[in-house]
């Protein structure tokens, strides 16, 4: 598997090399654009496979000091890193993004800096991440609450529950070895308070890196008019959703066709569709948090304002992860071939409608809905394979425990 | 709407009693008179001619109400225009001059020898609106420019009647008895074009023609797409002169009647300025084909700028945070260059994490 990943790494450098050659003969700035922003999307490989890495760990650990090694037996050939740092190398939508010139994967890249640096700790890292996010598109600033959650608990570990259980259990079992249970009681104690210093560390950071960024902002926009001014036209232009350009999103269409009157209501009630799932999401995934970041991510970019397929291929790449979560996930290939059939037909129907002018709106933005449906079925499915798979390791923790005090 | 000049020369040169009193009114306004006089989809180019003078004038400070707009024909909801609603003028379809903002006066068969006259000596019936009259006084600059078929002192009108150079000399001296104008300019893209004027004797007038007797006009280039020729090489060249300046360029017409090339043109652009009395390097071009502009001395503009900053300091001077901010921002207004600035900042972001990272590690 890592044979595999390094040369999936050599074969894209030296598509690099021949890209650089070829372009040289082209325009220079495409090519220096070109160049940058796959730089940007092997960063975003080497962090996916770090974090991974780590994720991996972390559930070794948590499986070991629960006893229930078994379950590691099919996982041994895979590394959910390097699957997803492929997945998203291979992604035709992240390559689309790249050809395409958009900025998505400098995006990327800071928001995966922020969950690498949160997911190790590195706590300046995942506040320089989240600042640069939040200031480039504004809808990463959700990812503050499981930035929090990875720096106060830890990375992902199956539900806090089943420790304590492990330690009332021994607790249980054990009188005459007081010591033992009481240290026993004491580490899983430990294991479920949440620490409040790095948290303290990162909103410290986080106040440095922002307070740069806005200085430098201003320094830069003085010429031209005030700071107010460069916030207005940008967050305040993702929030009142002004041009209504179609892009496969779901918003344009309805927005086309409201009344003013109701125009300000509706854009509360759309920017709320992703506001209001956080808390829910964010108590029920406590003890997941990044795997709450990427239920966020996929939230944010199915609802956002102006989506485009460089924020789809952010969080499919993140699915990579938690592969060994969700291998029973229901409805796979129906939302591969979904995805396939809609990345087909989308650009089919765009140039039919506008280019062609033998259809409509309508066409177009059936397949964005179906992209969007496709999409919530993929969060769901995902969150409800993850529940199952908790459950899974409480059935099986208990039936240890039973085995092991009878 | 006009804006009022204060800036008049007198000429103290011995002329009639006309030209005397000419010469000390002021210059109060411009109009343009635009006539497009033929018919029938082939002849697309002549209604081109006139639209793009007339987006021109407009682009330079013309406004609707002083321009008289006369249009034989419709050609951008004609039949056989592959382009509804579209007239164009070049064939890379960049302008469309039909755009939202054309104001015709004079359509289709208005547009006879009879209406030409009677607007240019301002003799019409009761019952024609102000918008077809062409209200001009003694100070007004008004500019002519006529389009068409034409040939040895004649420009023919919707291809069945003449208008005849000694008619137009007779308009245009009954306009200078009427005092309907300071000064004149016409201009003629047709064949033989400068022998329309021969027959002028009013001062004050100025006259341009795109070839001279016995020469032919020749449009610039066919467009393939919708057809016909677009434009003229007269008006073509006329127009790239124009597209260069906006409403604050001084470009004298001497620098407009120069720039036409008789081998491009294919023809020879003739001027006649034997009745007009002033030197045509002093005239600007927008005398003509744009407003009128007032001056304004405008005040530097630093102690604009200082005052209010000033003014906020002496209230504020209590806080630390807003005497910290406002050392701050005038710090930053002093920077010369912010864009390289900014550039370092943002290149030094990346050691600074790399050391941030290494320190908490």
């Amino acid at each position: 598997m890592l044979d595999r990943c390094t040369m999936d790494l050599h074969c894209y450098s030296h598509f690099l090399v021949h890209s650089l050659l070829k372009e040289l003969k082209g325009n220079l700035i495409i090519f220096f654009a070109v160049w940058f922003l796959s730089l940007q999307i092997l960063l975003v490989l080497l962090l996916i496979r770090a974090t991974g890495h780590t994720l991996q760990m972390a559930y070794r650990q948590s499986l070991n000091s629960l006893d229930i090694v078994d379950l590691l037996k099919s996982s041994d050939s895979l590394s959910s890193g390097d699957v997803a740092a492929l997945v998203y190398l291979w992604n035709p939508f992240t390559i689309a993004a790249c050809v395409g010139l958009s900025t998505s994967p400098v995006e990327n890249l800071v928001v995966i800096l922020a969950l690498h640096g949160a997911c190790k700790g590195l706590v300046p890292l995942a506040a320089f991440g989240w600042v640069m996010a939040t200031h480039l598109s504004l809808y990463p600033a959700i990812l503050i609450i499981p930035v929090i959650l990875l720096l106060g608990y830890g990375p992902d570990t199956p539900p806090r529950k089943l420790f304590l259980q492990k330690g009332y259990g021994k607790n249980g079992d054990n009188h005459s070895s007081d010591n033992c249970g009481q240290q026993e009681t004491n580490h899983s104690k430990a294991e479920v308070t949440f620490s409040w210093r790095p948290v303290i560390h990162f909103l410290f950071w986080s106040s440095l890196w922002s307070t740069y960024v806005l200085v430098l902002c201003s320094i830069s926009v003085k010429p031209h008019g005030s700071l107010w001014e460069m916030f207005q036209r940008t967050y305040g232009f993702i929030l009142t959703v002004e041009d209504m350009s179609p892009n496969i999103g779901v918003l344009w269409y309805f927005f086309a066709e409201v009344f003013d009157f109701f125009r300000s209501f509706f854009m509360i009630v759309f920017h709320l569709n992703i506001l209001f799932m956080i808390l829910p999401l964010a108590i029920r995934l406590k003890h997941r948090p990044c795997f709450l970041a990427f239920i966020y991510i996929a939230i944010s970019s199915m609802l956002k304002s102006y989506p485009s397929v460089g924020d789809s291929a952010l969080y499919l790449g993140l699915l990579g992860l938690f592969l060994d979560e969700l291998a029973d996930m229901q409805f796979s290939f129906f939302l591969l071939c979904g995805y396939i059939g809609v990345s087909l037909l989308s650009p089919v129907m765009h140039n039919l409608w506008i280019w062609r002018g033998t259809g409509n709106a309508n066409f177009y933005y059936a397949t964005g809905m179906a992209y969007a449906c496709l999409q919530i079925i993929l969060v769901v499915e995902s969150v409800s394979a993850v529940l199952n798979h908790d459950r899974k390791l409480r059935k099986l923790s208990v039936t240890k425990l039973r085995d092991g005090n009878s | 709407m006009s804006i009022f000049l204060l800036l008049f020369i007198d000429n103290a040169t011995a002329y009639s009693s006309h030209s005397s009193s000419a010469d000390t009114t002021k210059h109060t306004n411009n109009w343009a008179v635009l006539v497009c006089t033929s018919r029938f989809w082939f002849n697309y180019r002549h209604m081109a001619n006139t639209l793009s003078l007339y987006r021109t004038v407009k682009r330079l400070g013309i406004p609707d109400e002083r321009i008289i707009l006369m249009l034989a024909d419709d050609m951008a909801c004609n039949a056989r225009n592959k382009y509804p609603a579209q007239v164009f003028n070049n064939e890379n379809h960049r302008l469309n001059l039909y755009g939202d903002n054309v104001e015709v006066d004079y359509r289709g068969y208005e547009v006879t020898v009879e209406n030409f006259l009677r607007v240019l000596t301002g003799r019409h019936e009761t019952a024609v609106p102000r918008s077809k009259r062409l209200l001009s006084d003694e100070g007004s600059h008004i500019l002519l420019y006529m389009t068409g078929h034409g040939g040895d002192e004649f420009l023919k009108f919707q291809d069945s009647e003449e208008l005849q150079s000694h008619d137009l000399a007779d308009a245009v001296k009954q306009m200078k008895e009427k005092r309907r104008f300071k000064e004149l300019l016409i201009m003629v893209d047709t064949c033989q074009a400068a022998t329309l004027f021969n027959q002028l004797h009013s001062p004050g007038v100025l006259a341009i023609g795109s070839s001279m007797k016995g020469e032919n006009s020749y449009s610039h280039h066919l467009d393939s797409d919708v057809g016909v020729s677009v434009v003229d090489r007269f008006t073509f060249y006329t127009l790239a002169f124009f597209e260069r300046l906006n409403m604050y360029a001084n470009a004298s017409l001497s620098s407009l009647f120069t720039s036409y090339d008789p081998k491009t043109m294919m023809s020879t652009a003739y001027y006649r300025t034997d009745l007009y009395h002033r030197r045509l390097d002093e005239v600007p071009v927008t005398n003509f084909f744009g407003s009128l502009k007032m001056m304004i001395e405008r005040t530097l503009i630093d102690s604009d700028v200082q005052d209010p900053t000033s003014h906020i300091k002496t209230k504020d001077q209590n806080c630390p945070f807003t005497r910290t901010m406002n050392t701050f921002f005038e710090k930053v207004e002093r920077i010369e260059h912010p864009d390289s600035l900014v550039n370092y900042g943002l290149i030094l972001m990346l050691p600074l994490l790399m050391v941030s990272v290494w320190l908490s590690s």
